[in-house]
Order: structure tokens, then C-alpha cells, then sequence
């Protein structure tokens, strides 16, 4: 059996694969994919802290896993929205053109 | 029964956002939109109601409340938030139903967004357990996503909401992931669990720390303190002015709660809450770069909305120092934070209804310019705006002086001498910004030919500004028995380190 160590090793790899994504691709559609990497980042941990004998075995971890899942399908929707309406208007879906509010 | 009497507030405002949605649904062909506003504030004044109900009613006595244990925990301190987020849900109702007829823009899913993004914010206000925190941070923001975004011809409004949700949903997942760490440290995702169990020490340290400062940060973005605020001013520009009053009121008294409730709850051990080890200090530094960097920026804007948007995140700075007087003085200083939470909900309502007030359709009063004169050729606008300025200010005897003089009290209770000073002369160079709005209006004419505001005539503003004037006046004048209130809303917290 893989030991639980690997599996938040893992998923603290996604997590920071999500991250430094976010922070340093500027074309939008790639920032949400980087959201969603974070996201099964925090799903891989939930699943794996599951498994540890000191939780009981109580399925808490599964469960919110399931949750993050089902919120996650409906963030994008609007997030998708948002960039769509943007792109109609603007033409453009990277962040960085995104300009017009400044100080 | 009682039960249900006690969620009351939350299931009001969960029906009658399904309601409204069908009356629009099934509203007369020729006018959709007919009275969705008036219903919409009708359905925040019965959650309002219903949680002064509650209130009185006392929920210590009622045994049913821990079947819903630890999913939602109803005490005093999320019934005085369903009241609060109910207030100013309707004032953003108000101004919804005046703003979006003089813009063109009323639709019927603005409303019931307003109302669904508040069940959000009452679920995080009242919520004892991870998930629900998530659940109710997210049905919370997708829906103020969705506000911000609401014009759908304006490139401002749709860059507003992208900033606003690619940060949002950032923060998010760091919180989730400080959730996740906490759970394999301590097996539990419910806050008093967690808490026991941080309490408790263990082989864990490590892991609790690096969850500790993942939380934190995502809910410093969540209340836009500096520096994880770059979202704020944007979304607050970009998006239709009520919605911006929804978002600088309602969301962030819903974060608010989420971050007293999750730091006072989970992060009670001796260690993390010292001031040499712990959460406070950081908090503290965070306070004070956010009063500072927003003050100074504020001064230099242009444009009202966004100098009334920094203005927001200066105000979060001195309710975080409430906040880290909270971690040594428990219950006296969260509920200097709730009333503050009220006086600034009701004065910056009102700024914004205010700002609402003073345009019109193509020519909508955005910069200074735009309002200079207005106090002569509409008096009645320009005082009304005036009085919302002058509480945010915290001058006498409005509102927004008894919000900050029991902040800073707490604070200098809880033995934080500088922080208060700093505090103290960040709100004095805050007058400043909201005075030279004063200036703009009594003191000076409009340039020959530049285009004037002329403000706009909608009984549903005049009434939003009538509600929130006079509960500025109250609040300013008699403010003992709201404190009272918060002060029996903030007892649910023990003291530190038990």
C-alpha cells in the first residue's frame, strides 16, 4: 500500500503547480485551469488524510472532497461566463489586456 | 418549531429568492421586472424581522439547535449577522430598484442574486464547519461574480468581475487547501473540533502553522486587506453602484464573520494567539499597511466610486484592529468589530445611494467634477451625502465616531498603545478624502461646459437614504442599546485561551 506521505506530497506539488500557474500565466482561460489544479490539489489531500487510522474512518474527508467537486463545476460556469462576456466585448481573454480600471 | 423559528431568517431569505425568481418568471409579458424590488426589499425586511424575532425569543434555550450541530451553529452572534446582512441587503435592494430603472438595466435575476448571495453570507456568518464555510463563502461570491459583472455591454464591469473572480476563487483555494491541512492534523472539519484539537497540541505543529497561514491569507483577500486588495478597487469601479454598495457592505460583513469565527474558533491555542508566535502580530502588520496604503491612495483619486472603494478597504484595516484586540480581549473586542460592522454598513450604504442619487442615465456622477456645485442646485442630495461622508469620517455625532471610538478603546483596553495611534492618525488623513468631497459640493462650480450631474428622482433611493440616514442619526445619538446588542452577540466567544 502506498503510504498516505506520498499522496500530500503529491497533491502539495499540484497545489504549487496551480499556484505558480496562476500567478505567472496571463491568458485566463489558463489561470481557471490553474484554479482547478489547486482545487483536485486540496481534493488529492482530503481523499488521502482520509485513509490516516487516527481519523476514524468516518469518510469526512471523501465527502467534502465530493463537495469541492460539485462547487468547483459551478465556479467555472460563471468564471466562463465572465470571460466570455469579456471576450465579446474586448476580443481578447488575457488578463493583461484587461486595462481599463486603473488608479 | 423552535427550530425552525430560529433558522427562520435564513430560510426566509432561501424562499423568497426561489419566489422572486418565479414572479419574474411568470410576471406580465409587457413589464417582467414590475415590482421585483419592492418585493425583494419586502423579503429582507421580513429576514430582518424575523431575526429580531429570533433575537428576542433567546436561542440558549432552545435543545433542538444541536441537531443541526456542527454543520450550522445558531447563536446570538450569527442571528446579529443575519439582522446585519439583512439590513443591508435591503438598502442594496432599495437602490437596485432606483438605479437599474435609470440605467436600463433591470432584470430579475439581479434581484434574486442580491438575495441568494445573502444566504451565502448568513450560512459563512453562522457556519461551525469547514464545508459549510466553503459552501456559504462560495454561494456567497459566485453570486457577487455575478453582480459585478451584471452590465453586460460594459467592458468595465466585465473586467471588474474577471479580476474579482480569478482573485476570489484564488483565495478560495488556498483557504480550502489551509481546511484540508488542518483536517489530516487533526481529524476534524468542524471549527470547535479543529479547535480542541489545536488546543491539545500533537505531533503535528508543522503542518497546523503552514494551515494557519493558508487560511489566513484567504481571508485577509476575502476582507481585501492590503496587500491582497488589487481585486477590490477594480471590482468596486467596474460593477453597477448597487452592487458595489452590496459588495462593500453586505460580502464583507459576511467575511467578517468568517474570520472571526474561524480564527476565534480554531486558532485558540496559547502559542498561535501570542503575541510573539502567533497570528496577532501578523494580523496587526496587515492592519496597519491596510489603513495606511489605502488612506494615501484614496486621497489621490479622482473618481468618487473608487476613492469611496478605498475608503472600504481603509475601513477593513481598523476593523482588523478590532479584530487583533479580539485575540486578547475576547468578547469586549468583537463586539467593538460588530458595531462596527453596523455603523459601517449603514454609512457606506448610504455614501453609495448617495453617489446613486446624484446621477443619471448618461451622466452619471463619477469624479469630484462631477458633483461640484451640487450643493447649491440640489441641496437635499448633496446633505444627504454629506452625512454619509461625515460618519465615515467617525466625526460626531454621526454613526461612524461611535464605530471607531469603541474600536480604538478595545484596542488600548487590550494594551495596543501604537497600534491605536496609527489607527488614530490614519483616520484623521482620512477626513481628509471625504471632506474634499464636501468641498467639491459647496465650494465649488462646475467648469463652463463640462458635463454636469443632475441627480436622479426614484422613491426607492430617496427611501434607501431615508433608512440608512436615520439609522446613522440613531446610531450616532443613542447608541447604547445596538451596543448592548453586540455585546451579547460577542459573548458566545469565551475568554482567550479557554
Amino acid at each position: 500500500m502506498i503510504p498516505v506521505e506520498h499522496y500530500v506530497a503529491l497533491s502539495a506539488i499540484l497545489f504549487t503547480i496551480g499556484g505558480v500557474g496562476f500567478l505567472v500565466r496571463r491568458n485566463v482561460i489558463v489561470a481557471l485551469m490553474s484554479i482547478e489544479v489547486m482545487l483536485n490539489a486540496v481534493n488529492v489531500a482530503l481523499v488521502a488524510f482520509n485513509r490516516l487510522p487516527t481519523h476514524n474512518n468516518a469518510h469526512t474527508g471523501q465527502v467534502f472532497a465530493f463537495f469541492i467537486i460539485a462547487v468547483a463545476a459551478a465556479s467555472v460556469a460563471v468564471g466562463l461566463a465572465i470571460v466570455l462576456s469579456l471576450f465579446r466585448i474586448r476580443r481578447t481573454v488575457r488578463s493583461d489586456e484587461a486595462d481599463l480600471l486603473k488608479n | 418549531m423552535a427550530l425552525a423559528f430560529i433558522l427562520s431568517p435564513l430560510l426566509v431569505i432561501g424562499a423568497g429568492a426561489l419566489l422572486l425568481m418565479l414572479a419574474e418568471a411568470f410576471g406580465p409579458k409587457h413589464n417582467r421586472t414590475a415590482g421585483l424590488a419592492l418585493g425583494c426589499t419586502i423579503v429582507f425586511g421580513a429576514g430582518f424581522a424575523f431575526s429580531v424575532g429570533a433575537w428576542l425569543y433567546g436561542v440558549e434555550d432552545v435543545a433542538e439547535k444541536e441537531l443541526i450541530v456542527p454543520w450550522l451553529v445558531i447563536d446570538r452572534f450569527s442571528i446579529f449577522f443575519d439582522g446585519l446582512l439583512c439590513l443591508g441587503g435591503a438598502i442594496a435592494a432599495l437602490l437596485a430598484g432606483g438605479y437599474l430603472r435609470e440605467h436600463e438595466m433591470e432584470r430579475g435575476e439581479f434581484y434574486s442574486l442580491l438575495l441568494f448571495s445573502t444566504v451565502g453570507a448568513m450560512m459563512v456568518a453562522s457556519a461551525g464547519d469547514a464545508l459549510i464555510v466553503f459552501l456559504g463563502l462560495e454561494t456567497m461570491s459566485l453570486g457577487a461574480y455575478a453582480l459585478t459583472a451584471f452590465r453586460r455591454t460594459s467592458p468595465r464591469s466585465a473586467e471588474g468581475a474577471l479580476k474579482y473572480f480569478l482573485l476570489g476563487s484564488f483565495a478560495a483555494a488556498l483557504l480550502l487547501y489551509g481546511f484540508a491541512l488542518l483536517y489530516g492534523a487533526t481529524g476534524h472539519t468542524d471549527l470547535a473540533g479543529i479547535g480542541e484539537a489545536v488546543r491539545a497540541g500533537g505531533p503535528h505543529k508543522t503542518m497546523i502553522i503552514v494551515a494557519l497561514v493558508l487560511v489566513l491569507t484567504g481571508l485577509v483577500f476575502k476582507v481585501s486587506a492590503v496587500p491582497f486588495h488589487m481585486w477590490a478597487p477594480d471590482a468596486y469601479e467596474g460593477a453597477p453602484t448597487p452592487a458595489t454598495t452590496y459588495m462593500a457592505a453586505v460580502v464583507k460583513a459576511g467575511a467578517f464573520a468568517m474570520l472571526l469565527r474561524v480564527m476565534l474558533t480554531c486558532f485558540t491555542e496559547k502559542g498561535l494567539m501570542s503575541w510573539s508566535a502567533g497570528w496577532p502580530p501578523v494580523l496587526a502588520w496587515i492592519a496597519v499597511l491596510t489603513m495606511t496604503v489605502a488612506n494615501l491612495v484614496a486621497g489621490q483619486q479622482e473618481s468618487v466610486k473608487r476613492m469611496l472603494a478605498y475608503s472600504s478597504i481603509a475601513h477593513a484595516g481598523y476593523l482588523l484592529v478590532g479584530v487583533v484586540a479580539a485575540a486578547r480581549s475576547m468578547p469586549e473586542a468583537t463586539s467593538s468589530v460588530l458595531f462596527y460592522l453596523l455603523t459601517y454598513t449603514v454609512s457606506t450604504a448610504g455614501a453609495f445611494g448617495a453617489l446613486i442619487l446624484c446621477g443619471r442615465k448618461g451622466a452619471e456622477a463619477v469624479t469630484y467634477e462631477d458633483l461640484a456645485g451640487i450643493g447649491r442646485r440640489h441641496p437635499a442630495a448633496a446633505l444627504a451625502f454629506s452625512l454619509f461622508l461625515v460618519s465615515l469620517a467617525g466625526i460626531p455625532p454621526t454613526a461612524g465616531f461611535f464605530g471607531k471610538w469603541f474600536v480604538f478603546r478595545a484596542a488600548m483596553d487590550s494594551g495596543f498603545y501604537l497600534l491605536t495611534i496609527i489607527a488614530f492618525v490614519n483616520s484623521v488623513i482620512g477626513a481628509y478624502y471625504y471632506l474634499r468631497v464636501l468641498v467639491f459640493m459647496y465650494m465649488r462650480e462646475p467648469a463652463a461646459g463640462a458635463p454636469v450631474a443632475t441627480p436622479m428622482k426614484s422613491g426607492y433611493v430617496a427611501a434607501a437614504l431615508i433608512l440608512s440616514a436615520v439609522l446613522v442619526l440613531i446610531l450616532g445619538i443613542v447608541p447604547s442599546q445596538s451596543l448592548d446588542v453586540a455585546i451579547k452577540a460577542a459573548s458566545i466567544f469565551g475568554p482567550p485561551g479557554g
